[in-house]
């Protein structure tokens, strides 16, 4: 089976090794992958901030690219929750508001379409480890696609899943939020980092870029030690696929 | 009554302000992270359908919401036929004259007042003071921030910001009470405070949970009974009422109360419901001899014919969006810069106040979504947020008042303008992706110059730019580029 992949703009500029890997993914799981190569980004930075206008254009602009009647899945659950769901409102009362419910019906997050449409089985190579995890607003919220994560994480046999006090807590990334309101998202992310440094772990894994960016940005600032993943870097090295 | 205008600048002043005051940062999280767990341990051990309720509450608003006019006048109708006087106020102005003139008339120069965020909408005390009147708040949170000449910091809790030691220096100071800082002894410098109010006042003022349209009848809910003295001790009560507060039926007040009780505090009832139907009847031995409601416009009616935003109409004012919000409990709500903080202020200051007035109090939230899901009438605050966001661009219905007042700013438009036209090309997107990897190194060098990046860096890490997945990507076996 055929699906399409989208990086997204994050995972173009920063983060080419979790897609790389989230792609060796899909296809250890029996896909096809298929990489347009004029893809470019989801249009939440103008959504976001409230420019509907120019949001329309991008979110059509993708529904024209991803033509055919493929999955589209994509490493990030921010991403997933504005093209499965946002689209729809993006496009309420306008004339391809049709369109976009059906191009919406076939956006999917890597793992939240690995754990429906896939039987992939993690066989777990690596040194026992623990590690915890940060949720994503919108993943959790909007895309609801976490518990896919999640159930993917726990295949490991040898790795400790220790959850965040505060895991459903903002980490203050929020797209341009944190460059709008630095001292407030500054703010944000230093709890976040409290909590993942009571956890004692040696990794903190999450399926987004912003917030990881965030996060691991904060962490190294504050010389700390504790390693920040992606989740698709993170499955694929502990599989061997990477 | 005049609103003001308040800069990005100011924002941002007062922003640091509270930023840096740890104080206050440690009292919020204290008191949020209780109120959390509260609602929370709450709704697990008690409530099995407590989806269910929250959609049978969005419901019960939103009928009451759509037949709006009809219900006021039926309310209007059963309250007058119950004895109590119903005046209409348009605006904050006509509000506060409307309680003015029931004052001269009554000969008054005090009133008792109980909690009431419609009255601190109309910036009630300070016009009394003006005329040289006085107010005299009984809740206790109330009663501190009078103290100390501050506005409510929170919808529900007004005092939240302060610890139980510095409510004792205050008492200490304002009152001339011994140092305390035990809650309940706290509470007995409070009571013996106002008892002797109590027992003089002729007047009192209150707020107004629920009207009922069927029964022309008005429920105040709360929890220290300070408000059961203002209602009922005095000779005359006057509420003031935000029209969107009726509702049809007792039954629709009651799963609405259901909601809003657990949602503000994490109890499940409170200890005080009082549902006035009346003026003192003949052979009662208590209750005012006279009541008069206030129905309170301030633009709701404006609110109420847009398509979208009259959702947030549904507020039962359970401060629940504020006490999860994670910028609300780093902040507080004077940051605000409006009565209304919070989630539910960003949404209703703008709409209530101009959208000229509050317009940068919408960057205060990163969209995170924790308000919409905790809500419970089911306002999609965050999707209002962002909605509002796009007035204030310019780009929505433009119907929120203040909208053409509204300055735009031409280079975060001139941005996104960039970014649609680059995101709807693939040549144009290589390119900056190409330009993303060879300027990621200067950037590193140069970000502490590069506005944007320097607010990005100044707390953390500059990020590793990679920009090579295309390449990475045609390296790959068995995928299609195409
Ligand atoms: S918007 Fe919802 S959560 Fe916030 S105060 Fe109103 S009813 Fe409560």
């Amino acid at each position: 089976m055929k699906v399409y992949f989208f990086a997204t703009c994050l995972g173009s500029i920063a983060y080419s090794s979790a897609c790389v890997n989230a792609i060796k993914l899909l296809q250890y799981a029996g896909f096809e992958v298929v990489f347009k190569k004029d893809q470019t980004c989801c249009g939440q930075p103008s959504y976001n901030s409230g420019y509907f206008e120019e949001t329309r254009k991008v979110a059509l602009y993708n529904m024209d690219l991803f033509n055919e009647d493929y999955p589209i899945v994509l490493p990030s659950g921010s991403c997933a929750g504005m093209m499965k769901h946002d689209y729809c409102e993006l496009f309420e009362g306008h004339p391809e508001y049709q369109r976009a419910k059906e191009f919406s019906q076939r956006v999917f997050e890597v793992s939240e379409f690995l754990d429906l449409h896939s039987d992939i089985k993690l066989q777990d190579k690596g040194e026992p480890t623990r590690i915890t995890w940060h949720s994503n607003c919108h993943a959790l919220r909007v895309a609801k696609c976490i518990p896919s994560a999640k159930k993917l994480l726990r295949q490991l046999k040898n790795v400790t899943l220790v959850e965040l006090e505060k895991e459903e807590e903002c980490c203050g990334f929020g797209g341009t939020f944190s460059v709008k309101e630095p001292e407030i998202s500054n703010a944000m992310v230093m709890e976040k980092v409290k909590d993942i440094q009571s956890r004692k772990v040696d990794y903190l894994v999450a399926g987004d870029g912003g917030c990881l960016l965030n996060i691991s940005g904060k962490m190294q600032k504050m010389g700390l030690d504790i390693k920040s993943m992606h989740l698709y870097d993170f499955l694929a090295q502990r599989i061997g696929i990477n | 009554m005049k609103t003001f205008y308040h800069s990005t600048q100011e924002y941002q002043e007062i922003i640091q302000e509270k930023l840096t005051n740890k104080q206050l940062r440690e009292n919020l999280k204290t008191a949020m992270d209780t109120l959390k767990n509260n609602r929370k341990n709450l709704i697990n051990a008690r409530y099995t359908k407590w989806s269910d309720l929250r959609e049978e509450g969005r419901r019960v608003k939103l009928k009451a919401l759509t037949h709006l006019d009809a219900l006021l006048r039926r309310f209007e109708e059963n309250a007058t036929k119950n004895g109590i006087k119903v005046h209409w106020a348009s605006d904050a102005k006509e509000a506060n004259e409307i309680i003015y003139n029931l004052m001269q008339e009554k000969k008054v120069t005090s009133i008792l007042k109980g909690k009431s965020m419609a009255s601190e909408e109309i910036h009630l005390n300070a016009f009394l003071k003006q005329k040289g009147l006085d107010a005299i708040e009984t809740d206790l949170g109330e009663l501190i921030i009078q103290l100390i000449d501050e506005t409510p910091v929170h919808i529900v809790v007004p005092a939240v910001h302060k610890n139980r030691y510095e409510i004792g220096e205050i008492f200490q100071e304002k009152l001339g009470a011994s140092l305390e800082s035990q809650p309940e002894k706290l509470n007995e410098i409070a009571r013996k405070h106002l008892r002797k109010e109590f027992k003089t006042f002729k007047m009192g003022l209150t707020g107004a949970n629920f009207a009922i349209a069927d029964e022309g009848a008005i429920w105040l809910v709360e929890n220290e009974g300070n408000g059961r003295m203002t209602s009922t001790a005095c000779d005359i009560h006057v509420a003031i009422c935000g029209i969107e507060k009726v509702v049809e039926s007792f039954e629709d007040a009651s799963i609405l109360g259901t909601l809003l009780v657990p949602s503000a505090t994490g109890a499940p009832i409170t200890c005080y419901n009082n549902i006035i139907t009346s003026p003192r009847k003949e052979g009662e031995k208590d209750g005012p001899r006279e009541v008069h409601v206030i129905l309170l416009d301030n633009n709701r009616s404006n609110m109420l014919n847009d398509r979208n935003f009259f959702k947030s109409l549904s507020c039962i004012r359970c401060g629940t969006c504020l006490n999860h919000c994670p910028v609300y409990d780093k902040i507080g709500g004077h940051a605000y810069l409006s009565t209304y903080p919070g989630p539910i202020g960003e949404v209703i200051s703008p709409q209530l106040f101009g959208l000229n007035n509050c317009a940068p109090m919408l960057d205060l939230c990163s969209l995170c979504g924790r308000c919409s899901e905790v809500c419970p009438v089911k306002i999609p605050l965050a999707e209002l947020i962002r909605d509002l966001r796009s007035e204030k661009v310019g780009q929505g219905y433009g119907k929120v008042l203040g909208y053409k007042k509204e300055v735009k700013n031409s280079i975060e438009q001139f941005l996104m303008s960039g970014f649609a036209k680059n995101a709807t090309c693939g040549k144009k997107w290589r390119s900056v992706l190409w330009l993303a990897k060879n300027l990621g190194g200067m950037g590193k060098i140069f970000h502490r110059f590069i506005p944007i990046l320097n607010k990005w860096t100044k707390y953390r890490n500059y990020p590793k730019i990679d920009a090579n997945l295309h390449s990475e990507i045609k390296k790959l076996q068995g995928v299609i580029y195409e």
